[in-house]
């Protein structure tokens, strides 16, 4: 960490480090990731019908993981544009570096696509369905249908890799060129983008996410994700500092331990946020206690599920919200780290506890499938963000307000 | 001659400066010459300040942790005994004593407890409200919640404080007072 970044010759040093020794993390990364889509896709084939809807579900909840983290690290970094944030300047190319694995996601998007009659009830109603839900999936249709779904899913990626790579592309622009344009746009964009971002994750938490049940409704849902992958985006953030720490001519040497604080307080900020958002829907179904808003909850608070949802509410809330609450835990890189993949590994339990029990009332069939599935899709989306992010600086060395973010202190 | 030495006030010398920036190095260098009663005045909190002062962390934390776990108990169990002991009501078909229902207000007396501990105890701590302090009695001292940086170095009773004056005028202070605390 550098502690002193106001000498001059400590910043030259700085600001001449690009990101290239990412060599071995990129190879790690791209062959956990191949390796673990082939296997998802041996365990899909192998496996035979039977096994189909478990694996497919094993990839629906590791993509729209991975994706909710790199959606909303370009929210992340939107916000900070909106809100003109000076200190987090140092942290910049971490969320632009994790938003610059979006458009591995269109790719990773098509199993799903292929899979969609397996995983959304709506787009193959049956007879087995009774006469009130198939009515209900007719009710439903002129939004539920397969054309406007991928228009939709369309429009999504359309946003946000638009959004994502504009701001990446300004903010590299600047690297070279300097002055205050590059940073005139990007805070435009970044505020200007702000409701689209908002309402394409909503929208896509409903069509990818709630439509797997599409008998149940819940109009905060789509917050509820986003307030899962907002939390991980930030640990991962946490976590890429850890892991950058004697790196100090990068990343580790330009972040101090008073932007790891924040860092930390905004986890601890946004552990109470999910739990807000998690309160907030339990609350209002389990109050009004009708039948087609409970079921979804039903399900889940009885049998093999319940365990899991008594988990998620003391390991995402009271485990880390009081860890977190420690100041001299948030100025410890390794600790924090800790604390952020916890973090990160309860919200795939959060996203699994979503999903599965639409296809498993019973309880949780883990299947090494779900697995591999969540190494595949991680391993490829953090090696098309290392690429991407190779050969450029690991800080914005333009940046207006670089020196400021330097020697940014806590009052 | 003897009238009784009567109680003398502490002795304030009082330095302007002309940044943040220098407020809090002179700070720093005036508590290295072993001054130790120093304060700071500025219009608006200046980073590194509370280092510059020798601060301890503040208790404040403590205090709002205590007001959150009264709120939150409290307001718990105020509910359990008023909704499920003293008036048993049956709400919805809900048992009476329904803790899940009682969260939201549970959260609201958390932060309301909280708040109020924050904003009483930073007023006791603070020694508020303190209708007069000796930096008063200098009028330029004014500036200091408008533009001005200033730092206060106190000395014992009957103190000429020239000590500090040379002190504060070596660290770069561009107007240098000596007030007398009244006792009146």
């Amino acid at each position: 960490m550098g502690a002193v970044a106001g000498h001059s010759d400590e910043v030259v040093s700085i600001t001449q480090a690009r990101v290239g020794a990412t060599g071995g993390a990129l190879r790690w990364s791209l062959g956990l990731g191949v390796l673990g889509l082939l296997a998802t896709a041996v365990f899909y084939f192998a496996g035979g019908p039977s096994q189909h809807a478990t694996v497919l579900a094993g990839y629906l909840v590791a993509f729209v993981y991975w994706l909710g983290i790199a959606v909303t690290a370009t929210i992340w970094n939107a916000i900070f544009h909106a809100s003109a944030a000076k200190w987090m300047v140092v942290l910049r190319r971490v969320l632009e570096g994790i938003g610059a694995s979006l458009p591995v996601f269109v790719l990773l998007f098509l199993p799903i696509l292929l899979g969609m009659s397996t995983l959304f009830p709506w787009a193959r109603p049956s007879s087995a369905m009774s006469a009130e839900e198939l009515e209900l999936l007719t009710h439903k249709a002129p939004y539920l249908n397969v054309p406007w779904f991928l228009i939709r899913a369309a429009i999504y990626f359309a946003v946000w890799l638009l959004v994502s790579d504009r701001l990446r592309r300004w903010s590299l622009k600047q690297d070279e060129v300097g002055g205050l344009e590059p940073t005139r746009h990007m805070r435009r964009l970044g505020a200007g983008s702000l409701p689209f971002l908002a309402l394409t994750i909503t929208f896509a938490g409903f069509d990818w996410l709630m439509s797997v049940d599409p008998f149940w409704i819940s109009t905060i849902f789509g917050v509820y994700y986003f307030a899962g992958s907002f939390l991980s985006c930030m640990s991962l953030v946490a976590v890429v500092i850890a892991l950058n720490q004697g790196n100090t001519t990068g990343l580790g040497g330009a972040v101090t331990r008073h932007h790891l604080y924040n860092v930390g307080k905004l986890m601890l900020a946004f552990t109470a946020f999910w739990t807000y958002c998690a309160f907030s829907q339990f609350m209002l179904i389990w109050i009004a206690n009708i039948p087609e808003e409970a079921a979804w909850y039903v399900v889940r608070m009885k049998g093999g599920w319940a365990g899991v949802g008594i988990f998620l509410i003391v390991a995402n809330f009271f485990i880390p919200f009081f860890t977190l609450l420690s100041r001299e835990l948030k100025f410890r890189p390794r600790a924090l780290a800790v604390v952020a993949l916890w973090l990160m590994g309860v919200h795939y339990v959060d996203i699994y506890w979503l999903i599965m029990p639409a296809l498993f009332p019973a309880g949780a069939q883990p299947h090494l499938a779900h697995l591999a599935a969540l190494v595949g899709v991680g391993g490829v989306a953090v090696a098309t963000a290392l690429w991407r992010a190779k050969g450029h600086f690991a800080i914005p060395v333009k940046d207006p307000n670089l020196s400021y973010s330097l020697r940014y202190t806590q009052a | 001659m003897s009238t009784g030495t009567a109680p003398q006030g502490r002795t304030y010398v009082l330095g302007q400066f002309p940044t943040g920036a220098a407020l809090v190095k002179a700070c720093r260098q005036v508590r290295e010459k072993g001054f130790t009663d120093v304060d700071t005045h500025s219009p608006y909190p200046l980073h590194g300040g509370d280092e510059a002062l020798g601060l301890k962390r503040s208790v404040v934390p403590k205090v709002a942790l205590a007001g959150a776990l009264t709120g939150m108990f409290g307001g718990m169990a105020m509910m359990v005994w008023m909704n499920g002991i003293n008036w048993p009501m049956n709400v919805g078909g809900r048992p009476p004593i329904s803790p899940l229902s009682y969260i939201p207000i549970t959260f609201e007396t958390t932060v309301l407890l909280t708040s109020l501990s924050i904003f009483f105890g930073l007023l006791i701590m603070m020694r508020l409200p303190q209708p007069y302090h000796a930096v008063f009695e200098l009028e330029a001292f004014r500036s200091a919640v408008t533009d001005g940086f200033w730092l206060s170095v106190a000395q014992a009773p009957g103190s000429d404080g020239k000590e500090a004056v040379r002190e504060l005028e070596s660290v770069g202070a561009t107007q240098v007072s000596v007030v007398k605390e009244s006792l009146e």
